[in-house]
């Protein structure tokens, strides 16, 4: 009896011995981590929160290395507390990374959707600006390749591809600049005071003439595109024309395609024209000749190129591209032709207005 | 009971010499580790690159099952050998799979350009045909200019096919052929635009 009692005694002993030194489990929190890698992994760490990533790691490793020595050791010896311990650090500095990650993510991704609407913003101004100028190839040219760099950064910001858009966002700074480029050389006279207070007092001075003598006259403003019609001073009305290729441009020889600028006056009426009705005027006068002539001196145009002429306000449709005349539509030219007479002063300016302040926008 | 003991001295040293002293599966790591960087070499990084991650994490596993045997007095590498030899599997068949994903990214991307080229070619086209004047000039001056940008744009899609970047290109060949069917459109507005005037 007594030694069935100390037998008992003992089992019970081993039993509770054996159930009290279980290997304990690895601690939750492992498996947690490992997760917790992969998620970091996905949002990006390793290029939006680099260093804090390595320095996760390199704790994650710690961590491991802790677990790795405790899972070395026989099962009763086991105590995975400070891995815990040690593992829930890393879980706490896993969601600080991932927290920074996500911030780091949404500050590239408001910034670069800022850039690119300023650079949206940015190729609208200069459609504008060159919605009312023809020598615009080089300028479309440059447009249209950043406008293509534009539409691939809208897949490249849904794909959240924040290094290949900053390329392509480049890119479209580039093709921008050049475009303004483009731009500047084609306007850069418009924002020139001297050269615009010039065409102010021109048009003044035909004006005030028009209103002292109670004449008719024609002011061409190219920039704008129009043709003001003054009765005694006072407009009569207002009409869209089309110029040629290099309209903007002043007139300097033949076959440049510009439209000169100056006061002259109609010479000849002509009811039969190529293009519908024709009212001739007087380029070129003498301050374009001695234009021409200093220009030829300094080598500016071709040896061989002549002054030009036959410039004339024709019909055939204000969309029309001339080669440097003034063009209407034919129901504009038939007014025209009827209120005009020979002697009609015609005014040619560039603008009224400065594009400074438009070409400082773009800057 | 004397030869009792010295069985069980003995068994102990024998389990203990052919236990403790078992060697790092050395082959078997260096194998999977190349097996791992040739998928990666092989552009899993590009075209699988979740399952590129699931195999480095597999092969750090079965690493960190080395270095916990490796710490013990009694060492079994028999599951780590287990696991090396799946991840080895693994990257060896996620490598097979790369050139037909690499295959038809780069047919896609082919296509795109094919397309974006075909797009091109008809606003040309178009543009040939538009009846050419005084009252059309400057449109079709401005519609060539933006069809020189598309042209300058095109050679950007070779040169991402060039190094392989086939969703790069096929991106760029997806915009410029929605660009050049935008300005194929404009072409067919003007010469409505100019039909209706007649």
């Amino acid at each position: 009896m007594k030694l069935k009692t100390v037998r008992i005694f003992v089992l019970t002993g081993l039993l509770v011995a054996a159930v009290s030194c279980q290997t304990p489990p690895v601690p939750p929190e492992v498996e947690q981590a490992k997760d917790q890698e992969n998620e970091l992994w996905r949002a990006g760490a390793p290029v939006y929160a680099t260093q804090q990533y390595i320095r996760y790691l390199s704790s994650l490793r710690l961590a491991k290395g802790k677990l790795i020595k405790e899972k070395a050791k026989f099962g009763w010896f086991r105590d995975y507390k400070e891995v815990q311990a040690e593992f829930q650090a890393v879980l706490k500095r896993g969601q600080t990374v991932l927290q920074s990650v996500q911030e780091e993510k949404a500050l590239k991704s408001r910034n670069l959707t800022e850039q690119l609407e300023a650079l949206r913003e940015r190729t609208q101004r200069i459609w504008k600006l060159i919605l009312t100028v023809n020598e615009t190839q080089l300028v479309r040219r440059s447009l249209a390749q950043a406008e293509v760099a534009m539409m691939e950064t809208e897949v490249l910001l849904d794909k959240k591809k924040y290094a290949d858009l900053s390329r392509k966002i480049a890119l479209i700074q580039f093709h921008l600049s050049q475009a303004e480029e483009a731009v500047f050389s084609i306007l850069e006279r418009y924002a020139d005071e001297v050269q615009v207070e010039t065409w102010r007092r021109w048009a003044m001075e035909t004006i005030s003439e028009s209103r002292k003598k109670g004449t008719t006259a024609i002011l061409i403003t190219k920039l704008e595109r129009t043709l003001t019609v003054y009765r005694e001073g006072k407009v009569a009305a207002t009409y869209n024309i089309g110029l040629g290729k290099y309209g903007l441009s002043d007139k300097l020889h033949a076959g440049d395609e510009a439209t000169p600028e100056g006061r002259y006056k109609v010479i000849k009426k002509l009811p039969q024209s190529r293009f519908y009705k024709a009212l001739l005027i007087d380029y070129p006068n003498d301050e374009d000749k001695k234009e021409f002539s200093q220009a030829k001196k300094r080598g500016l145009i071709p040896r061989r190129a002549g002054i030009g002429g036959l410039i004339e306000i024709h019909g055939g449709g204000e969309d029309s591209l001339t080669g440097g005349c003034i063009a209407v539509e034919d129901g504009v030219m038939d007014k025209l032709f009827s209120g005009v007479s020979i002697g009609t002063p015609v005014t040619i300016i560039g603008s009224l207005e400065s594009v400074a302040e438009l070409l400082a926008s773009l800057k | 009971m004397k030869n009792l003991v010295k069985f069980l001295i003995l068994g102990f040293f024998a389990v203990s010499l052919f236990t403790s002293c078992a060697k790092q599966p050395t082959q078997e790591i260096n194998d999977t580790k190349a097996a791992v960087e040739a998928a990666t070499k092989e552009g899993a990084d590009v075209y699988a690159a979740d399952e590129l991650k699931k195999l480095n994490d597999d092969q750090t596993t079965a690493l960190d099952e080395i270095a916990t045997q490796d710490k013990k007095f009694f060492k079994k590498f028999g599951t780590a050998k287990e696991m090396l030899a799946k991840v080895k599997a693994d990257a060896e068949a996620l490598k097979a799979t790369i050139p037909a994903k690499k295959e038809a990214a780069k047919n896609a991307a082919l296509t795109a350009q094919q397309e974006a080229r075909a797009a091109l070619d008809e606003a040309k086209a178009l543009l040939e045909k538009a009846p050419k004047g005084k009252g059309t000039k400057a449109d079709i001056e401005a519609f060539t200019a933006d069809l020189k940008g598309l042209e300058d744009s095109f050679p950007e899609v070779q040169a991402a096919l060039d190094r392989e970047d086939y969703f790069g290109a096929s991106n760029t060949a997806a915009t410029i052929k929605e660009k050049a069917a935008g300005v194929s459109e404009q072409i067919k507005q003007a010469i409505e635009k100019v039909k209706g005037k007649k």
